[in-house]
């Protein structure tokens, strides 16, 4: 009997030593551990399936499929749970898509693996039908939750998110697109109907982690960084969010210097990052997580960015 | 002792127990690198094997050199040299296939999708790239004072390429409107030349989505290389800068 006491507390103890070394060792709090995952992320790739031609341009030299795909091939190697995103612009700014319709551009992404993307005003551009079509050769959902598709070609093809589990974390990916009205040709969009990215994007979040128990809930979004004016943009968005951990965005060709963070409605860090254009820059977040009981997790909580990791 | 062994095996039990069902993670922390994808990094093999047969018949008609330029071509706000280039070519080409005056006539700053274009050969892909789009070069008759309301709105994005104008910016109107080197009469019909994204209310072009297009379906990009065949028969590069065509106020 005494024995058998000894053993469960030892063990117990150790048990509690092996949880606290966890903790220590990841430096961040947390009752459950601590996980990881990596978010590699393009927008805006705008069919530059080869690099830019070595002509003396700024440009020169720069993007291309065959290393971004050697790129995330490297790190998908050395780390255990990656997800790959686009946020729209996948079309239209190479003869490739003048000629193919965005075919290649699809295969591209189905080779490299991407777990998702949204649309963007370009992918309308030779029409929602084309789009459709070519979506089969890329292989990853398209997840939107502003765009009512119903009555279009892209009806049954689009979802408004999905659901991920990646080594422990279970992880929400929503998309928001652009108002199509005054940017996006009319015959293009047709039957398209525009909701408010803000108030769908949070319902969908809402839902996402109250009935899904998601850990963490990524909006692609094709709105823009931000503008002069009051135009909705991830910035807007951001500050008006719930629920929401990270935006990856596009549209407005903006390279960061590093992530932005915002405080949402309700005091929590959202995230903000977006890279540039035309697959010159391929974006890489690495989140760190700490597990909690989940009674005990705060209504609010704060992301700290570290510093820029070396190449 | 215990006591204390006690604690910790209802602790151990209820960690292991319940609680794990409803642990819930929250992102404490983020680490980041923007890759450069550069010359010179590996390569995947397979992706260029997928790429090839597209890459290799876009090669035999894309790199056809359609045009030399003389200087490094820029677009920028309120005026660039690249943005110049392409509005005279607009201008140009409109009045002849149209074969009318043409007064003015507007690019879309968004509709020129390279940000530069370098001194040396033009090739044919390259044209692609700058001008992607299968715009139409459409015709309008504009009154003065809907035109005012047009450049007003060209003045609120922060300026466009034109031809034929010239204007400056002020708390994002246009002032000391010029047509043709005259000042615009609200009440003169002006021959305009757009693509038919911007006459058709594109960029939030409300203003001319009423007003009547005369539309032979060219395509603008055919325009262009329309344009830069003219040059090179006349032994001419490609030489635009800016002159003030469109200016901040002070």
């Amino acid at each position: 009997m005494q024995n058998r006491r000894k053993f469960i507390g030892q063990t117990a103890l150790a048990t509690a030593a092996l949880l606290a070394s966890r903790t220590a060792l990841a430096g961040i709090g947390g009752e459950e551990g601590v996980k990881k995952l990596t978010i590699l992320h393009t927008n805006d790739v705008h069919s530059r399936l080869e690099p830019f031609p070595m002509d003396g341009g700024r440009n020169q030299g720069l993007g291309g499929v065959a290393a971004r795909a050697e790129l995330i091939k490297k790190i998908r190697s050395e780390e255990a749970n990656v997800l790959l995103l686009d946020a729209g612009d996948i079309f239209q700014g190479t003869p490739f898509f003048n000629i193919y319709k965005g075919e290649p551009e699809m295969k591209a992404m189905a080779a490299m693996g991407y777990d998702a993307a949204t649309m963007g005003n370009h992918d309308f551009d030779a029409g929602l039908e084309n789009f459709a079509t070519q979506l089969k050769h890329g292989n990853f959902p398209l997840v939107i939750c502003n765009y009512d598709f119903t009555g279009t070609p892209m009806e049954f093809k689009y979802q408004p998110y999905k659901v991920f589990k990646k080594g422990g974390i279970k992880i929400g990916i929503t998309g928001v697109g652009i108002e199509m009205s005054g940017l996006i040709p009319d015959n293009l969009f047709g039957k398209t109907k525009y909701l408010d990215p803000i108030q769908k994007a949070n319902e969908t979040a809402a839902m996402l982690k109250n009935e899904d128990g998601c850990d963490m809930i990524i909006c692609l979004s094709h709105l823009g960084y931000k503008y002069k004016d009051n135009k909705v943009s991830d910035e807007v968005f951001a500050r008006e969010s719930e629920n929401i951990d990270l935006i990856i965005g596009g549209h407005t060709h903006t390279f960061m210097d590093e992530p932005a963070v915002y405080k949402n409605k309700t005091g929590s860090d959202v995230v903000v990052n977006q890279v540039g254009w035309a697959g010159i820059m391929l974006g890489r977040l690495d989140f760190e997580f700490a597990g909690y009981k989940r009674k005990n997790l705060a209504k609010s909580h704060t992301v700290v960015v570290g510093k820029k990791t070396m190449e | 002792m215990r006591k204390i062994s006690k604690f910790f095996v209802a602790g151990f039990l209820i960690t292991s127990g319940i609680f794990s069902c409803t642990a819930a993670y929250q992102a404490q922390k983020v680490q980041y690198n923007d890759y450069r994808i550069a010359t010179g990094a590996k390569q995947d093999s397979s992706i260029l094997v997928l790429l090839k047969p597209y890459s290799d018949s876009l090669s035999k008609s894309m790199n056809d050199i359609v045009a030399v330029s003389e200087t490094d071509l820029e677009k920028k706000q309120p005026e660039g040299s690249l943005g110049n280039f392409l509005a005279d070519a607009m201008l140009a080409m409109a009045e002849k296939s149209y074969a009318v005056h043409v007064d003015a006539a507007f690019i879309n700053s968004g509709g020129i999708r390279l940000p530069s274009l370098p001194s040396g050969n033009i090739t044919r892909g390259k044209v692609f790239e700058l001008s992607p789009f299968d715009n139409l070069l459409v015709i309008q008759k504009i009154n003065g004072k809907t035109l005012q309301g047009f450049l007003d709105h060209v003045a609120s994005k922060g300026g466009w390429p034109c031809a034929g104008v010239s204007m400056q910016i002020k708390d994002k109107k246009a002032i000391n409107v010029k047509i043709g080197g005259a000042a615009l009469n609200e009440s003169t019909v002006y021959t305009v030349a757009n693509n038919d994204y911007v006459a058709n209310g594109g960029d939030d072009c409300i203003m001319l989505r009423a007003i009547p297009q005369v539309s032979n379906g060219y395509i603008f990009r055919d325009a262009i290389f329309d344009y830069l065949s003219e040059l090179k028969k006349q032994g001419k590069k490609i030489s635009a800068k800016t002159e003030n065509r469109v200016s901040n106020a002070e």
